[in-house]
């Protein structure tokens, strides 16, 4: 009685998809991380923002010595900032990030130097490890800057000298980026717990599959069913990928409620996750999960046991868990081999999603084209490996 | 029917070694001449000590690996050219038999059964009648993680007969059994060897001596790779020149010690 081979698949791949789904407690435990790390995350992060704004809306500078500046306060209280004293010990608090503001720091002999043509100096403190106080240093410079300007202007109208000779060329901005592709520079982290996810499906599958079958000794009676080995590597392998899958839809599906609790308006303007998003983020990740769920199995087949598996894998799992560390650290130089690369191909290409640009075959097929190279090597090889492995 | 004809299988193992260097390969032959003809409706006694090369036998009997010598055929049908066919003749319960823990003793033998090309209607009445056969009932339902080792042999059993295999091949079956189980394999076992139970051919390997006296009509005796003398226990006894099994059993096994000092492993055996 022979099996075709694909009714022989079905049934071993049904057997593994129910198997593992039935280990609730590894599925609760990488579930969580899965789910909850990337939402709480951007919770986190768009907190961040949310305070920045409201800096920004607040218009407070903190100064020390403002008594000794009646006409910088003069100038400050024209751009509507409203000025506030800073706490004595502002330098310590600014170390321990307990004063999350820059402080101004002016002499007392500000006034008598600035009239008499001196340069008085002040100083804007902060700390650089203390990034929120970093985030609003440049907002008090330019203002210092305008207060210069303003005192040159003065002084280069009342000698009738025209104030053009102060501005040799004219400097206007334009921002290029698109909202979502401003937002993409926050919500640039998503890809990475995406592919996290799959990692995390794929790979307590693809280990108990294999290294674990083994280590139960179940193996070898399963060999010696009257099945094609290509067919039972096949199956299980399915079933990996499927995992892996799973996990990433779950985790890709956080984001949606996750974004509603976002709370920057600015941010929750821009970051649009929709089931656009969802669909396509989910498509991407099939040659990874594909291609990885086949090389964690070829790793774990020549293990005895799945402790030795897990160390085998531990390489595997931080490089590709790792490479869009590659594009954070680089942003915007992105290289033509980036596509080339598992994990990193999809973080490139889930980045140009959110960032609202097309996705065209020659961005995509790279990573489609390794990870089906992947599959069927690591699947050939696990398939000639699988009787050896009992073997010894 | 089985015929195992004079095979052979080498390993390649290694020494010791040391931090810095790797151990130097070492050649370990693990048969050198193993004959053996199963017919059917018999038990057939594949007796020897620990490490005479049953296991290793038995392996290349479901073509786990081929031999490096000799052929085996199973009802006319070589291993080694046709493993798939041959293994769908055979039920072979061999030295690992581990189970998927998270299924129920039933799932474990209806995915067996599946494999084995039954469809599901067929395998669930196959394993319920095993059920029956084989007193599992009050555990054909539970997960297998919990079973104690009688009711995981028992369960792997069922497994091993899902497809009802006119070849039983059992390496070792009563390891870890208590007296209760051994005789209700026994039974089994006898059961199905008489023609109320299909006439199966049975290969039974063991190394405890008990077995074979009140269980298998055959003996084959394999020590140190080769098979070194068959025939019923009387005949075995009568070769040996002994009364009783176990001395003929060392004096086969061991022929170079002339007084019969039992061997380490024969000792275990008694126990």
């Amino acid at each position: 009685m022979r099996t075709g081979l694909m009714k022989s698949f079905w049934i071993v791949f049904a057997k593994e998809v129910a198997d593992a789904l039935r280990d609730r407690r590894t599925l609760l435990r990488l579930l969580v991380p899965a789910l909850l790390m990337g939402p709480l995350l951007l919770l986190a992060l768009s907190g961040l923002i949310a305070s920045l704004e409201a800096r920004a809306e607040k218009r407070e500078v903190m100064v020390v010595g403002m008594e000794h500046a009646p006409t910088l306060r003069n100038f400050l209280e024209r751009q509507t900032y409203a000025i506030q004293s800073a706490p004595a010990d502002y330098e310590a608090r600014l170390r321990a990030t307990t004063l999350l503001e820059p402080v101004l720091v002016i002499g007392e002999d500000f006034e008598r130097e600035l009239l008499a043509g001196e340069r008085p100096t002040v100083a804007v403190v902060s700390d650089s490890a203390n990034q929120r106080a970093g985030a609003g240093v440049p907002t008090l410079l330019r203002l210092l800057q305008g207060f210069n300007r303003e005192r040159a202007t003065l002084s280069l109208a009342l000698r009738g000298v025209s104030t053009d000779l102060l501005q040799a060329v004219d400097v206007e901005e334009r921002d290029l980026a698109s909202t979502q592709a401003r937002a993409a520079r926050m919500t640039g982290i998503i890809p990475m717990f995406i592919i996290m996810a799959v990692l995390y499906g794929a790979l307590t599958a693809a280990l108990d599959s294999t290294a674990g079958e083994r280590e139960r000794g179940s193996l070898e009676p399963l060999l010696m069913n009257p099945l094609s080995h290509v067919a039972l590597v096949l199956g299980k392998w399915g079933a990996v990928a499927l995992l892996g899958m799973a996990v990433a839809l779950l985790s890709n599906l956080s984001f949606v409620p996750a974004q509603w609790l976002i709370k920057s308006d600015s941010l929750q303007a821009m970051f649009q996750f929709g089931w656009f998003e969802v669909v396509t983020f989910l498509l991407l990740q099939l040659p990874l999960a594909a291609g990885l769920g086949a090389v964690l199995m070829a790793l774990a087949i020549r293990s005895k046991t799945v402790k030795e598996a897990q160390a085998g894998s531990a390489l595997v799992v931080t490089l590709v868990g790792l490479a869009p560390m590659v594009s954070l650290l680089n942003p915007g130089g992105d290289a033509a081999w980036y596509l080339w690369v598992p994990g990193l191909a999809q973080n490139t290409l889930m980045l140009l999603v959110l960032k609202g640009e097309a996705l065209t075959w020659a961005r995509v097929l790279p990573g489609v084209l390794v990870g089906a190279a992947l599959t069927v090597g690591c699947l050939l090889y696990v398939a000639r490996s699988m009787r050896a492995a009992v073997a010894r | 029917m089985i015929h195992i004809d004079n095979v052979s299988k080498q390993f390649v193992a290694r020494t010791g070694g040391s931090l810095f260097k790797r151990g130097t390969p070492q050649t370990v032959y693990a048969v050198r001449g193993v004959t053996l003809h199963a017919p059917s409706g018999r038990i057939t006694g594949l007796l020897g000590p620990n490490g005479a090369g049953k296991t290793t036998t038995l392996r290349m009997l479901g073509g786990l690996f081929q031999p490096d010598g000799g052929s085996i055929t199973v009802d006319g049908i070589a291993v080694a050219q046709a493993p798939q066919q041959a293994l769908a003749r055979m039920g072979i319960l061999g030295d690992a038999h581990g189970l998927y823990p998270r299924l129920s003793a039933r799932e474990n033998i209806v995915y067996f059964g599946r494999l084995q090309g039954m469809d599901a209607d067929a395998a669930h009445a196959r394993a319920q009648e095993l059920s029956r056969l084989l007193d599992m009932d009050s555990i054909l339902d539970r997960r297998a993680e919990g079973f104690s080792q009688g009711e995981r042999m028992k369960t792997a059993l069922a497994r091993a007969l899902v497809h009802d295999p006119a070849n039983i091949v059992l390496d070792e079956p009563t390891n870890g059994l208590d007296v209760l189980a051994t005789r209700a394999l026994r039974e089994v076992l006898r059961h199905l060897r008489s023609e109320a139970g299909g006439s199966k051919c049975i290969v039974f390997s063991t190394h405890i001596m008990q077995e074979v006296e009140q269980l298998c009509e055959h003996v084959v005796v394999v020590s140190q790779g080769r098979s070194v003398a068959e025939g019923t226990v009387p005949e075995l006894l009568a070769l040996a020149g002994e009364t009783r099994f176990e001395d003929a059993f060392v004096k086969l096994a061991f022929p170079q010690s002339d007084t019969p000092i039992p061997a380490p492993e024969a000792a275990c055996a008694q126990v």
